[in-house]
């Protein structure tokens, strides 16, 4: 029990204070390179020796980015760049900005100029992903980046290290998909913060010590019987699910979350890298597996039947669309979605989220009527 | 058995005292609301009026804007789950509720046994509810309740910007400023809200008997052009705005029972 709780407790922390998790690496001198949302090669950071690090923003007020975002930017890359601004990553020796979107691809070139401490790594992905061509184009964007990986880090990039750090991100991502399954038979002791809070403490460790730590979570809930849920169950879906206040709010009106198709958790995680003897095509081809997600083109939109299947498997009374404010990926997407999981009788709640002005009282009504209408349905 | 539901809006507060989930004995509206002691002084007023102490109520539900606040109940339940159910106790037949608040603006679609099936709010902007009249009202020195009467005498509405309060003020000035008439402006005060609160309707699908609650709902007005918008007939909440208070006392009623 305590060393469960331990456990917990210093997951719980690193995702609440990276800070703490960071100093220790510039202590160690390692050298850490932004991940800016939402899909970066991390694997040829941690090749390099470096730490990646995920920026997601995070609840903050905008006092600079405003000279550089309108205001209908949302507010995960407007916190990233105000944070930028006030010197928060100045620690990092760079940062990697994918361009999924076009607010991200205004965040890339905001950077370069408001945050030029920080050297600004540009990662613009095939859209046309499904092609041989887009590989090979991927495989060149990332030999790219790996150069200039090599040109911080001072020394070269071996193949073998590039294998390597495959297979550690793999074993990650395997031991958190095994995590979200066994949290479903655990709701109490697993609530929806913690739950995200594991998942997130992995962007600011080394994987390696928190898949160890994530193992040795799964196996201190294994020893005792799954515990049973009174409450009801949602999937979340989205690009995140924060500020941290709502799912505690989840958590107050009886809502366990029991399956994500987040960005920032399962999506990350839920398909692994094609091993193979060329690690960087392994890490471009793996752009043309992932399904899914808003950010990769899919003219057939085998989300929403992924989503159903999930929210169906999961034994979920409900699925919960956590759209940032302003993010017309996931808007383009909802309406399609929606329709499915309407045709299959699975409630749908919309929350529109916000990391500038959450207004979480708003939000705590539509979480409430929500656990509300699903706990009446029966 | 008695039971109360205290209805803490925005701009209002509203109570309903109910003996034997059947019979109302009182109802009060105190027009403050959340963050004031109207929540409190509504609620006394209420019980005091007919000879009740607190110990008389077997159970207080609250519900709205500011149920969280309130310290003198026995659970909190959103305003949307107790529409509904108040909804439902008036017009059996309710499918579709729409409840035009001080603050936000929410289309409901209703299930079996008044259950809340699907819903949709507006709760970032003032466009589209009750906020939005006021202002508007004001400009017009007016008061809200004489907003539909000066309306219906327009002769050629103007179109008004429903997407923003703060837009819809100026552009309101400047109508009245170069001429046009306070009737005409006034009428495309309506529609500009209607036309806002009908796209939320339209998002969840209209199903007939539409319900429109709240203080809204006894503009005329109000009514009259959202009839038209949506091509069916809406019914105003014969509790208008104490149907949310009316829908707390029935579930405090049926979950002490
Ligand atoms: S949340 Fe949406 S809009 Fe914002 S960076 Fe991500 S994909 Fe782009």
């Amino acid at each position: 029990m305590t060393q469960l709780k331990e456990l917990m407790s210093a997951l719980d922390n690193a995702a609440k204070h990276p800070a703490q998790v960071i100093n220790k690496c510039l202590e160690e001198k390692r050298l850490m390179i932004g991940c800016a949302p939402e899909y970066c090669p991390e694997e040829i950071v941690y090749a390099a020796g470096m730490l990646p690090v995920g920026l997601w923003g995070g609840l903050t007020s905008i006092k600079n980015a405003n000279q550089y975002f309108p205001a209908f930017a949302c507010s995960l890359v407007q916190t990233t760049l105000e944070l930028g601004m006030r010197g928060v990553y100045d620690g990092l020796a760079g940062v990697i900005v994918p361009a999924h979107c076009d607010h991200l691809k205004c965040f890339g070139q905001d950077w370069k100029v408001a945050v030029p401490q920080v050297r600004f790594i540009p990662l613009a992905h095939p859209i046309n992903r499904k092609l041989e061509a887009a590989v090979e184009y991927l495989k060149s964007e990332y030999s790219r980046i790996k150069s200039v990986l090599e040109e911080i880090g001072g020394q070269p990039i071996s193949d073998q290290a590039l294998s390597e750090a495959i297979e550690i991100y793999n074993d990650h991502r395997k031991t958190l998909r095994e995590f979200t399954l066994i949290a479903r038979d655990y709701c109490t002791t697993i609530t929806p913060s913690l739950r995200h809070n594991v998942i997130k403490s992995g962007y600011f460790m080394d994987k390696l010590e928190h898949t160890q730590l994530v193992n040795g979570l799964i196996e201190e809930l294994k020893k005792a019987p799954p515990e049973a849920w009174q409450g009801k169950r949602v999937v979340l879906t989205g690009i995140m699910a924060e500020p941290n206040e709502i799912l505690d709010m989840f958590e107050d009106y009886g809502l366990a979350v029991v399956d994500d198709d987040l960005a920032q958790e399962s999506r990350q995680f839920r398909t692994d890298v094609p091993q193979g003897t060329d690690p960087l095509e392994g890490l471009a081809r793996y752009w043309s597996c992932m399904e899914g997600c808003s950010l990769l083109y899919d003219p057939q939109k085998n989300r929403r039947f992924m989503l159903k299947r999930m929210a169906e498997e999961s034994r979920a009374d409900g699925v919960v669309a956590c759209i940032m404010k302003f993010c017309e990926m996931e808007e383009f997407d909802y309406p399609i979605y929606k329709k499915t999981l309407e045709e299959a009788k699975i409630p749908l709640l919309y929350l529109e989220l916000d990391l500038v002005t959450p207004s979480l009282e708003q939000v705590r009504t539509r979480i409430q009527s929500f656990a509300e209408m699903i706990s009446r349905k029966r | 058995m008695i039971t109360a539901g205290v209805d803490i809006g925005s701009t209002s507060s509203k109570v309903v005292v109910l003996a034997e989930g059947e019979k109302i004995l009182n109802k009060v509206i105190i027009p403050v609301g959340a963050g004031s002691s109207g929540p409190a002084r509504a609620f006394e007023q209420s019980i005091r009026e007919v000879n009740l102490s607190r110990e008389d109520i077997k159970r207080v539900i609250a519900t709205g804007y500011g149920r969280n606040t309130f310290t003198g109940a026995d659970q909190q339940i959103t305003e949307i789950t107790c529409h509904a159910r108040g909804v439902y106790e008036l017009v059996p037949g309710v499918k579709t509720i729409i409840d035009i608040g001080g603050q936000d603006a929410k289309a409901i679609g209703i299930g079996k046994g008044g259950t809340v099936s699907n819903l949709i709010m507006n709760d970032k902007c003032a466009a589209g509810t009750g906020r939005f009249l006021e202002v508007m009202s004001r400009i017009l020195e007016i008061n809200i309740e004489d907003l539909a009467d000066l309306a219906a005498l327009a002769k050629n509405e103007i179109s008004i910007s429903n997407t923003c309060t703060v837009f819809a003020e100026s552009e309101v000035i400047s109508q009245l400023s170069t001429g046009t008439s306070r009737e005409d402006v006034a009428a495309g005060i309506v529609q500009s809200v209607v036309g806002r609160v009908a796209g939320l309707v339209k998002r969840i699908g209209v199903q007939c008997e539409v319900v429109m609650t709240g203080g809204v709902c006894l503009n005329w007005m109000i009514i009259k052009v959202m009839e038209k918008e949506l091509a069916v007939p809406v019914i105003a909440s014969p509790m208008a705005q104490l149907t949310g208070a009316l829908g707390a006392a029935l579930l405090a009623f049926e979950s002490a029972s």
